[in-house]
């Protein structure tokens, strides 16, 4: 009961909640009305990052740092619940949260592909599930921040972060292409950050038979890149619940 | 008892995780921008026939018209209208990302002319005064075959992204490429230009690049082709999309046949030779790796005359200059004449495994790196490394020579100059 209580809770937390899915599914209807991507990886790609990322940052701040900031997590951890099931039920509930706004996602590109032939949603399965793996790991990922950030720090740290980063990063890798560390800042890009390089690879269908891209012609490419994302998805997880497992917490407000 | 349980549960499922992890890191890990023997494709013979059924369509046709629609790694697409007539007639309508400028080139035999709308590019061959004194009112008339105008494309670099699909296909019905076929293999079937197509990969070079071709069911001609070429650190991916494919069609003679208008006046694009380093010039001192991982440094071979041959796996030239070179040193070693190969571009393994191959025992540097890339771009003079690049150096470290090719004249004489060795091709 309280694990549906949690997962539950995760769905009308804030009240922008429900806004920031509308204004996205909005804007994917705006940016497909207006815009007539020429591909369907365009429309992905826009899908991808859009949700992929900030929906995850959107919907999880705060998700576990407001309960503890508020000391209301004490009321919330009871013996005999074992801690770490707050945060593993908080976290299905953004995945759940997720999963229902990309099958809205999928629904409405549907009826306004009917209304406007202008395009093709073909591939717009795996793009979608793409952007949903990428959501759980930044999910994952923020909501472990949550324990040691209070209040909404996580994402906002994590936006900062990714932002910089990405940028930090594809400027040494330019700077040290060719040496030795350009390999390993690389590899720690595509691998240990959350798979977005990787994902958008595999809905963009570059490891498919047919891709204009590098294209490997490889399903195990494929499962491999949903292998690796789930598994950081738990990586990132497995921190999360062992900081929060190991934190004390008081009733008073921080 | 409970406790020990859940530990034994969890140390499987940990080990469950770690194993499938290890799993993808190599399956991903071994991307697609590494090189690996695998990648050399084994032959087919049904793919083979439906290769040749490409050449046979091509060379049969007496005319080809076609839109194709590139786009090429770091720009935006190029758009050809191409119109090819037998015997030697040709005609080639470009522009490049959203300018609405267009290039045309026209070749009825023996010229190519280039020109513009309006006022011409900046081109491969150009620098800012150059450009600025020669944009309005050009137009470039040079020698070439029909079968050459995308090499002469690229030597000017006119177009963002390459042809992949060489108009000598359909002049002489060869791939230029055909004689370095690994293997070729299907790759099922798909929908290219609204055409049910075969497709079919057909690897090169030991797999330094590889082609996809989407071939029409109706015609054996493409509907789309994708060409990987594999760096030191990158892959150079180039896809053709092509579109109103008509073959046969009544093209008027008139469509090859071009006049300069009034004003115009013929500009001669500089020979990417003029930017090498001059005669006479100090050849820039390097410290750079070999191909087996030791330093090679030029000064070192001061009490020598120096034969440098930049080189790159992917030309054929360069594999045959290559070749000569081994012949050569054979002949001229511990004579005076030491032979060096630079090579900034190749994946580690793919130059290795051609030095292996083809047993080439003079040194060879292999240096992708940006510094490396450009001492020889600024330092030497290097517009271009299509095809080798050769400068034969003095005894004083001065240049004695440079030129772009195989040039079995040259060789000799810059040798005989600098001192060396009495060679014949």
């Amino acid at each position: 009961m309280r694990a549906y209580e949690l997962i539950r809770e995760t769905y009308f937390r804030r009240s922008y909640i429900w806004i920031a899915h509308l204004s996205w599914l909005a804007v994917y209807g705006v940016f497909w009305w207006s815009f007539v991507p020429a591909k369907t990886e365009t429309m992905g790609k826009f899908i991808l990052i859009g949700s992929g990322l900030f929906l995850a940052l959107t919907l999880s701040a705060g998700i576990l740092g407001d309960d503890i900031a508020s000391g209301r997590i004490c009321v919330l951890v009871t013996k005999p619940f074992w801690t770490g099931k707050l945060y593993l039920f908080r976290w299905i509930g953004l995945s759940l949260q997720a999963a229902v706004h990309l099958l809205l996602t999928g629904v409405l590109l549907g009826v306004l592909d009917l209304l406007t032939p202008k395009n093709s949603i073909e591939g717009l399965g795996v793009w979608l599930l793409a952007t949903w793996l990428l959501f759980n790991a930044v999910a994952a990922l923020s909501t472990s921040l949550s324990v040691v950030l209070g209040r909404a720090f996580n994402s906002l740290l994590l936006l900062v972060v990714f932002v910089a980063g990405y940028l930090l990063m594809n400027a040494l890798m330019v700077l040290l292409r060719g040496e030795a560390g350009a390999g390993w800042l690389t590899a720690f890009v595509r691998y240990a950050w959350p798979p977005f390089e990787l994902l958008r690879k595999f809905a963009g269908g570059e490891y498919g038979p047919h891709a204009l891209t590098v294209g490997r012609f490889s399903l195990s490419h494929s499962v491999a890149c949903v292998v690796h994302s789930l598994v950081l998805t738990c990586v990132y997880g497995a921190v999360g619940i062992l900081l929060l497992c190991r934190r004390q917490f008081s009733r008073v407000r921080e | 008892m409970q406790m020990r349980k859940k530990t034994n549960i969890w140390i499987v499922v940990t080990a469950a995780a770690v194993i499938v992890e290890v799993w993808a890191l190599y399956v991903l890990g071994a991307s697609a921008a590494r090189w690996r023997p695998a990648m050399i494709v084994a032959e087919e013979p049904a793919a083979r026939a439906l290769y040749e059924a490409m050449i046979e369509a091509a060379h049969q046709a007496r005319t080809l018209s076609y839109r194709s629609f590139c786009s090429g790694p770091g720009s935006g697409p190029s758009a050809y209208s191409v119109q090819l007539k037998k015997p030697n007639l040709v005609r080639v309508e470009m522009t490049n990302g959203m300018s609405t400028k267009v290039t045309t080139v026209v070749g009825d035999g023996d010229r190519l002319r280039v020109f513009w709308s309006g006022d011409r590019p900046f081109l491969k061959v150009d620098d800012f005064e150059r450009n600025e004194s020669t944009q309005s009112n050009v137009y470039v008339d040079m020698a070439g075959s029909p079968a050459g105008v995308a090499d002469e494309m690229a030597r000017l670099g006119v177009a963002w992204s390459d042809l992949v699909w060489s108009p000598s296909v359909f002049f002489n019905g060869a791939d230029e490429f055909e004689p370095h076929i690994d293997g070729i293999r299907l790759r099922g079937t798909n929908e290219a230009s609204g055409e049910e197509c075969d497709v079919i990969e057909v690897s090169y070079f030991k797999a330094q690049r590889t082609r996809h071709y989407w071939l029409s069911r109706k015609d054996h001609l493409p509907r789309r082709v994708k060409e990987i070429v594999r760096l030191a650190d990158t892959n150079r991916v180039i896809a053709e999309e092509w579109a109103r494919v008509e073959v046969n069609a009544a093209i008027s003679d008139e469509r090859f046949a071009w006049s300069p208008p009034e004003g115009f006046r013929a500009w001669e694009p500089p020979e990417l030779e003029d930017f090498l380093l001059k005669p006479g010039s100090d050849a820039p001192d390097f410290e750079l790796p070999s191909i087996s991982g030791d330093a090679i440094r030029l000064s070192d071979l001061r009490d020598e005359v120096v034969w440098l041959c930049l080189w790159q796996v992917g030309s054929p030239e360069c594999r045959e200059q290559m070749r000569y070179l081994q012949s050569l040193h054979g002949k001229t070693k511990d004579k005076g004449l030491a032979i060096l190969g630079v090579n900034v571009a190749d994946d580690r393994r793919i130059a290795q495994t051609f030095v292996r191959d083809e047993a080439i025992s003079f040194p060879c540097v292999l240096d992708s790196s940006e510094g490396a890339a450009r001492l020889f771009a600024e330092g030497y003079g290097m517009k271009s490394s299509e095809g080798p690049v050769n400068f034969v150096i003095g005894r004083d470290g001065k240049i004695v020579d440079a030129w772009y090719g195989q040039d079995s004249n040259r060789a000799p004489a810059a040798l005989q100059a600098a001192g060396g060795q009495d060679v014949d091709r």
